[in-house]
């Protein structure tokens, strides 16, 4: 019956969405980097610590308040042992064990085991316990029973705490553990140093009345002193015997020091570009709307730089180490990933119906494009995508790609050879409009509710006061373009105004339409 | 002024799409070729051609009429191209020439040789995918107004002799008695282009000569050019990027 009750309890919380939406949330604010409230939680626990401490050293020489001392001890504390506890629930999750067993008896036409099931909810939750992370988190609690001096002096694990907020620390943990086996060697070499020097200058010095080394500790004490190339001198070899090894533990020393120092900086250095990437994902992540590019040739380069000189967010994309880095040198954000692996783009962690406006195959190479699309429409249908062709055989294989838009730069000279011919005047007065370089352009303005609020009609506009001129107004809804529009046109919330003018006086006539006041 | 021969140098991808855009345009379309071996083209009637000096005395050179001719200098190597296009120049001064270039660099250079006209591969192509994604409608409504999907036109008007708006004050004209019709620059003799609304434009009194850039339905550019007395003119020689 209990045991029935176990099992029904525990598929409850399996399949309740409210239990499981709460447990996400809790785990994406204590443990997921991406979450983007995660480091106003890091800010809040990093703030807590450094009050801990201040008042830890203002105890040392002065007295603090009542009220400080409540704080610190109680409120800090209970905050610490809330998160312990939180991350203690989020760490496993005791019901999927219990449902994974009862399937698995069940499976297997077993009575359901529920001792296996506990003994592996014991064990997992045990190895959260006896986590150095977790154990540091319970010792930052302590300070909680002030009443034991003693144990006042816990509240320093609250900075040990600071790993965990602090990216640039597990950064630096990650890069220093790379290099294991080198700093495990070293600590061998120095230890062994440090043990022979040590029990060496107490032979030589502690039966000298002269010798300041009368004790093993502070034989120890004065080599490591001496090892690190510290040396305070309070404590130097007197005997000519102690001073011969005091000279084989400087130059010990120089060379432990100059391995540590090669080493960590082997370290950074082998890992920096891993580190960079990190950042780049981790910034990519925090976009909210961005083109992404797949190569970096003659195109995509021109397109690029283009569309940045509108603001637009650019992820670039190549699996050719040279061009990355020349999107690097170009002041783009550039990976080294191959577009047309699945793999590339998981590692962004991005959503892509969200956070892509396009996906731009710009490879000179209509193989790499078709692969690159389709890798990407094996996940996501509908982001627009758009790409080059070089070869007009393969269009109808980049159609079947499922690209959405296909540019075919020999076909564009076709075309516009031929109204350079035919009708040359269109061509220049268009070619004028479109160019950046030109003053005069062709501008969308979103007709918005306040718009239509304040401008009914095409003649409330005022579009000629600020020199502007209207082409014509596009009406989305019916997909239709009304060129010249009489002055009596009724214009819509989500229509397009499309004006040619001088920019500055398009951004006039636009800032004009936004700001001005409703009439009474 | 229209062209009745386009001579194509060149046998690429490039000049296989010009031909389709450009064969109802002209009477004759001659394609030449550096490689001997394309003049075997099942499809295209291809003559050999080199850049030296003599193969301008050759009996193909003077069965052109030069003067009726539009030259597109398409080879793919942008060294012999620049070279082709200064030979063109040095011998025929009036030819208008079309080249195309990879690159911004290289149209500078072709310029510089003497062509009227170049297009940049690179930063045509970079310059149409970006109003794509950046100004879909008005990219749209270009684009079909330029390939003739769409009735709208772009027209260049000569003010004539007899037209009423000579001598007026371009500011003066109220343009909305021409309906369907809108303004969009006027271009002076010495071909300076002014948009209708600068400064400069504002002051500016209509002369004979000049020519208003106008946008409109083919019926309302008719009637407009019927209103104000004068046509329409095409002239090769503002050709400039």
């Amino acid at each position: 019956m209990l045991k029935r009750l176990i099992v029904d309890a525990a598929y409850n919380l399996q399949t309740s969405k409210s239990y499981q939406a709460r447990k996400q949330f809790f785990k994406n604010i204590l443990d997921n980097n991406k979450y983007k409230y995660k480091k106003y939680l890091d800010l809040f626990m990093v703030i807590l610590i450094f009050i801990s401490v201040a008042v830890l050293i203002r105890e040392v020489k002065h007295p603090v308040h009542d009220y400080m001392f409540f704080f610190n001890s109680y409120v800090i504390s209970i905050i610490f042992l809330i998160e312990y506890l939180l991350r203690f629930w989020i760490h496993s999750s005791v019901s999927e064990i219990i449902v994974q067993r009862a399937e698995h008896d069940s499976f297997l036409s077993r009575d359901i085991n529920l001792y296996k099931a506990f003994k592996k909810v014991i064990q997992v939750k045990l190895s959260y316990i006896f986590s150095i992370t977790a154990i540091i988190d319970l010792l930052a609690i302590m300070p909680f029973f002030h009443e034991l001096r003693l144990l006042r002096l816990f509240i320093l694990f609250r900075v040990f705490k600071l790993f965990r907020y602090a990216n640039s620390f597990q950064t630096l943990a990650s890069v220093l553990a790379t290099k294991k086996f080198e700093f495990f060697t070293l600590a061998i070499f120095a230890s062994i140093v440090i043990f022979v020097s040590s029990v060496l200058i107490y032979v030589m010095e502690a039966n000298n009345p002269d010798s300041p080394i009368d004790t093993l500790f502070e034989a120890i004490y004065w080599s490591i002193v001496t090892i690190s190339t510290v040396g305070y001198g309070d404590m130097i070899p007197v005997t000519f015997e102690g001073r011969v090894v005091a000279l084989i533990v400087i130059t010990s020393g120089i060379a432990v020091l100059a391995f540590t120092t090669s080493l960590v900086v082997s370290a950074f250095t082998e890992k920096l570009d891993e580190i960079r990437e990190i950042k780049t994902i981790e910034n990519i992540t925090k976009l909210k709307k961005f083109y992404l590019v797949c190569g970096y040739e003659d195109v995509a380069q021109d397109v690029v730089k283009k569309l940045a000189k509108n603001d637009n967010e650019i992820i670039i994309m190549d699996e050719d180490i040279n061009r990355v880095e020349q999107a690097k040198r170009d002041g783009f954000r550039a990976l080294n990933y191959d577009p047309g692996k699945v793999e590339s783009y998981k590692k962004l962690h991005i959503n892509i119906d969200k956070q892509v406006k396009a996906v731009l195959c710009l490879c000179e190479n209509d193989v790499e494009n078709v692969y690159a699309a389709l890798t990407i429409r094996s996940f996501n249908k509908n982001v627009f995508i758009l790409s080059l062709l070089m070869e007009n055989s393969n269009r109808k294989k980049l159609k079947f790609a499922g690209i959405n838009k296909i540019v075919y730069p020999q076909e564009l000279v076709g075309l516009i050879t031929k109204e350079l011919i035919g009708q040359p005047v269109a061509f220049e007065i268009i070619h004028e409009l479109r160019s950046e370089k030109s003053n005069v352009n062709i501008t969308e303005i979103v007709v918005t509710q306040r718009i239509v609020e304040n401008f009914a009609t095409v003649g409330e506009l005022g579009n000629k006061n600020f020199r502007v001129v209207l082409l014509g107004i596009y009406k989305k809804d019916k997909e239709q373009f009304y060129f010249n529009p009489l002055e009596t046109t009724f214009i819509s919330n989500g229509d397009f105004l499309l004006v040619i003018g001088y920019k500055v006086f398009i951004k006039e006539f636009e800032q004009h339409l936004h700001t001005k006041v409703n009439r009474v | 002024m229209s062209k009745n021969t386009a001579l194509l140098f060149g046998f690429n991808k490039y000049v296989e799409e010009i031909v389709k855009n450009v064969q109802d345009e002209y009477a004759q379309v001659k394609i030449f070729s550096l490689n001997k071996e394309d003049m075997d083209h099942p499809e295209y009637e291809i003559e050999y051609f080199d850049l030296s000096d003599d193969w301008h005395n050759t009996d193909t050179d003077k069965d052109i009429d030069i003067k009726n001719s539009i030259a597109f200098c398409v080879l793919e190597d942008t060294a012999e191209n620049i070279f082709l296009t200064i030979s063109l120049r040095a011998h025929y001064e009036e030819l208008p020439i079309i080249a195309i270039a990879s690159h911004k660099e290289n149209a500078n250079k072709l310029l510089m040789a003497g062509a009227n006209k170049v297009i940049p591969l690179v930063e045509t192509t970079a310059d149409i995918i970006t109003n794509m994604l950046e100004s879909p409608i008005s990219n749209t409504i270009l684009h079909d107004i330029l390939y003739e999907k769409s009735d709208l036109k772009i027209a260049q008007i000569e003010i004539g002799e007899n037209s009423h708006f000579k001598d007026e004050e371009l500011s003066s004209i109220d343009w909305s008695h021409y309906h369907g019709i809108i303004v969009l620059s006027v271009m002076h003799k010495d071909m300076s282009s002014e948009f209708i609304y600068s400064s400069k434009a504002k002051r500016h009194i209509i002369q004979e000569g000049d020519v208003l850039v106008v946008v409109g339905y083919e019926t309302d550019i008719v009637d407009f050019e019927t209103k104000i007395g004068s046509e329409r003119y095409v002239n090769w020689s503002h050709w400039s990027w």
